[in-house]
């Protein structure tokens, strides 16, 4: 459960988000046009952009939670895997999702090592986890975020564009492992993929001049799209011509 | 292979490198502690043989931290400007005739143990003004810094006589000699401390290996580890350069030789580059007592000669 009390951002002094006021009490697609503040309202909920106002999470003040609890209580797979260390394996990259379960200068245990194992294998990546991460291709490693969001076994997963980069193969095996999810998690979605977000079947958010609506269902209609978006849409997809 | 013959060379090196100098020593007479092969052996050469060890190990691990924190290669303690405050610091007290003992500790050591400490708080303070890019930034205010403390430093030569020039440009050029075991086993101690602490925190470094973003999702306070690493790191330098002045180019060259050898996380490299880095600047000592001049040649001349070009090769490969 993630509420949001008056919720205000800026980044880059702009006023991104203004003044909203919802909550989210279970799986959630996140839609709006470029620029609306998907990503920003996913980064405020996980506390990594300054903001006015509150958020919520479980009942308590994510300013109260330290940086672990937080941890294991939201993961947060951006769209594209920024990093610095080119020597990283796949194996080391998954089990680093443990680091919020380990203890303070001790090693990951069997345990922890394990479940990186595990996530691994589930996802399919079993194989590839001696590969760095620079070698993986943009398909593998949205399986690589996937595995190290999964091993970090926080109740709430939020996805950012998690399909963008992907081919409709790749695609197509990235939203079915986040439909199971929704069975295990709290599982948020932004996504520009109207046919994605209806597969996914959750209750969609629409940004849209710093505000956002809610909608249960009547979401999938052309008319509403056509209307949300200021462009035609026929059996849901943009009409081009 | 290559790596056997590596550390096969250093320690054949470190093995014979107390008995490489300008007095060449008997074997037989260091048996005879009265005998002044003895005396040199155990009082010169072997401290000296210890304090190389530490000082090079520090250096190293102390550059791998930086260039890990700051993600760019050319991030060292050195580069940033914190070794040239230890210089000036040193200077201002070699020229006030500050040869005395403060606190029980040389004046030029403690005066070069302030310029250093200043200057890391300096960049603290300076670095909260920086906005994106940091990391360029930051290296460009630690060269403008060690510009400005360069021109400071010529304005005490020109002020001071030449004996306390004499004395002032041998500490600008770096030395590892010692007598005694004190500053030896000081710097033992912080170098195995500092090397400990930086170990300790392996898995946080592995983590900002990714990106801090990610760290801190993961849990990570990244300002605050950030914060302990570069100041642990940075008074491990300031100590020795308060001791040995500044000795360059070993925190910027051993941690990319040590991952040329070990392709692999940071966390496999912390100890490895610790050791690399103690052999490393040992076998450049030998080679300053092994060249036969009038005086011993300046240990940073040395690791300058052979740092400048791999400075230069490392940009131009643009990593």
């Amino acid at each position: 459960m993630i509420e949001l009390h008056a919720l205000t951002c800026n980044y880059n002094e702009k006023v991104i988000l203004q003044d909203m006021t919802l909550s989210i009490p279970s799986h959630v697609s996140i839609l709006g046009a470029n620029g609306s503040g998907k990503s920003t309202l996913a980064k405020t909920i996980c506390n990594m952009i300054t903001y006015h106002g509150k958020i919520i999470v479980d009942g308590k003040d994510i300013q109260t939670y330290t940086g672990k609890e937080k941890a294991k209580k939201i993961a947060y797979i951006p769209t594209k895997l920024d990093f610095y260390d080119e020597f990283l394996t796949l194996e080391e990259f998954v089990l680093l999702g443990r680091f919020s379960h380990k203890k303070n200068f001790f090693d990951y245990s069997f345990y922890d090592k394990q479940i990186a194992q595990e996530q691994m294998e589930s996802l399919n990546i079993i194989h590839l986890k001696k590969h760095t991460l620079s070698s993986l291709s943009s398909g593998e490693t949205a399986l690589a975020l996937m595995a190290q969001a999964l091993t970090q076994e926080s109740e709430i997963i939020i996805f950012d564009e998690p399909t963008a980069n992907l081919d409709p193969k790749n695609s197509k095996i990235i939203a079915q492992h986040i439909k199971k999810l929704k069975q295990t998690h709290q599982t948020v979605v932004i996504t520009h993929d109207i046919h994605f977000a209806r597969f996914l079947d959750n209750h969609v958010l629409f940004l849209q001049e710093k505000k956002a609506l809610y909608f249960k269902d009547d979401f999938f209609t052309d008319t509403t799209l056509s209307k949300l978006y200021g462009v035609a849409f026929s059996s849901l997809d943009v009409c081009y011509e | 292979m290559n790596k056997k013959i590596f550390w096969g060379f250093f320690i054949t090196v470190a093995l014979f490198s107390p008995f490489i100098g300008a007095v060449s020593l008997h074997v037989n007479n260091l048996i005879d502690f009265s005998s002044l092969d003895a005396q040199i052996f155990y009082d010169i050469r072997l401290p000296r043989v210890v304090y190389a060890f530490f000082a090079g190990s520090l250096l190293g691990i102390t550059g791998l931290v930086f260039q890990t924190l700051f993600r760019n290669a050319l991030m060292t303690p050195y580069t940033l400007g914190i070794s040239s405050g230890a210089t000036l610091g040193a200077g201002i007290a070699i020229k006030l005739g500050l040869s005395t003992l403060l606190f029980g500790i040389a004046a030029v050591s403690l005066f070069g143990f302030l310029g250093a400490v200043f200057t890391i708080f300096l960049l603290i303070t300076l670095s909260r003004f920086l906005k994106s890019s940091q990391q360029v930034s930051l290296l460009l205010l630690g060269i403008a810094l060690s510009l400005f403390y360069s021109s400071a430093l010529m304005v005490v030569f020109y002020l001071g006589n030449s004996i306390q020039n004499d004395m002032l440009l041998r500490f600008t050029m770096g030395s590892l000699s010692v007598i005694g075991w004190e500053n030896p086993l000081l710097l033992a101690i912080v170098s195995f401390f500092t090397t400990v602490i930086i170990y300790a925190y392996r898995f946080e470094l592995q983590l900002l290996g990714v990106s801090k973003e990610s760290a801190e999702l993961q849990g990570l306070n990244s300002k605050k580890i950030t914060l302990i690493l570069l100041l642990v790191s940075s008074l491990g330098i300031a100590i020795l350069v308060s001791i040995s002045g500044p000795i360059g180019f070993v925190g910027l060259v051993v941690p990319h030789m040590v991952t040329k050898l070990y392709p692999t996380t940071i966390q496999n490299r912390i100890l490895k580059t610790s050791l690399f880095g103690g052999f490393f600047l040992l076998f450049c000592d030998t080679l300053t007592r092994a060249v036969p001049t009038q005086s011993e040649l300046p240990i940073g001349i040395i690791t300058a000669l052979i740092g400048g070009p791999f400075f230069i090769y490392l940009i131009i490969k643009g990593k």
